[in-house]
């Protein structure tokens, strides 16, 4: 039991922390569209992965050169970002579109053409 | 080897409740948006502050005495759409920052990047020790 309790600290405490980015997700008849917030993320440490029904977000912090000046105080932490969303059948899978811009990843998913709104023609004899 | 304790779980309950009232409340209480860091080397101070989705025109840094004064506004990004989840928050900010000593105010820089604006300032000149000779 104790060496159980030790691993969960270490794990709580450690690098296998992650911070859950605030979402905003938006919906307009052609597209959803994902607002997450990811301050310190690079591109290239973007990772946006569409699995079934799953759609993760990964970013992880870092890349650029460490701090030598000592930190004094703090009102934050960072650790690598995570989220999952569970996506429906209603999106074209091929066509996601990702832009990041001031530490904000937008996510655009396209609904598919069979489920987007049509306007029904009415004909008179 | 680990075995199945029932009363494992209820521990495990316990810490997560601990540490929610403990370091929320300790690291957490009464900040004021935006979030910074705290940086000091010699003789230099370096702020790291978070502020996703707010674009270099709608900051304003400003040094006022000894205190450095960060406003501005994180203007909405989609205001007409029906939304299904809505967590971020949007408005105008302001925050001061009491300085240790005073700055150079002509040497001070700062850097917008991924969302963390970074500010650099340098000790002036007259805040700096002097020592003084005995004639």
């Amino acid at each position: 039991m104790a060496t159980r309790e030790y691993a969960e600290k270490e794990k709580y405490n450690g690098e296998e922390c992650r911070l859950v980015p605030p979402s905003d997700i938006f919906e307009t008849p052609d597209e959803y569209s994902l607002k997450l917030e990811m301050p310190g993320v690079m591109r290239e440490n973007l990772d946006i992965t569409l699995d079934n029904d799953e759609l993760m977000i990964r970013g992880r912090i870092g890349g650029e050169k460490e701090e030598t000046m000592e930190l004094k105080y703090s009102e934050y932490t960072l650790h690598d970002y995570e989220r999952k969303f569970m996506v429906g059948n209603d999106i074209d899978r091929d066509s996601i579109h990702a832009n990041l811009e001031n530490g904000v990843l937008t996510l655009t998913l396209r609904k598919r053409e069979s489920v987007k709104p049509k306007k029904i023609e009415i004909s008179t004899h | 080897m680990l075995t199945y304790d029932i009363f494992d779980n209820v521990f495990q309950l316990r810490n997560v409740l601990d540490s929610f009232f403990d370091e929320t409340a300790r690291n957490y209480r009464g900040r004021e948006y935006p979030f910074v860091q705290r940086f000091e080397g010699e003789d230099e101070i370096l702020f790291r502050v978070l502020v996703p989705g707010v674009t270099r025109e709608n900051i304003n840094i400003e040094l006022v005495d000894t205190s450095l004064v960060i406003e501005g506004e994180k203007k909405e990004d989609h205001s007409d759409n029906p939304y299904l989840r809505r967590e971020r928050m949007f408005g105008k900010f302001r925050k001061s920052i009491k300085l240790p000593y005073r700055v150079d105010p002509e040497k001070i820089t700062a850097d917008m990047k991924h969302g963390i604006l970074e500010i650099h300032l340098v000790k002036s000149e007259d805040a700096k020790p002097k020592k003084i000779e005995i004639r």
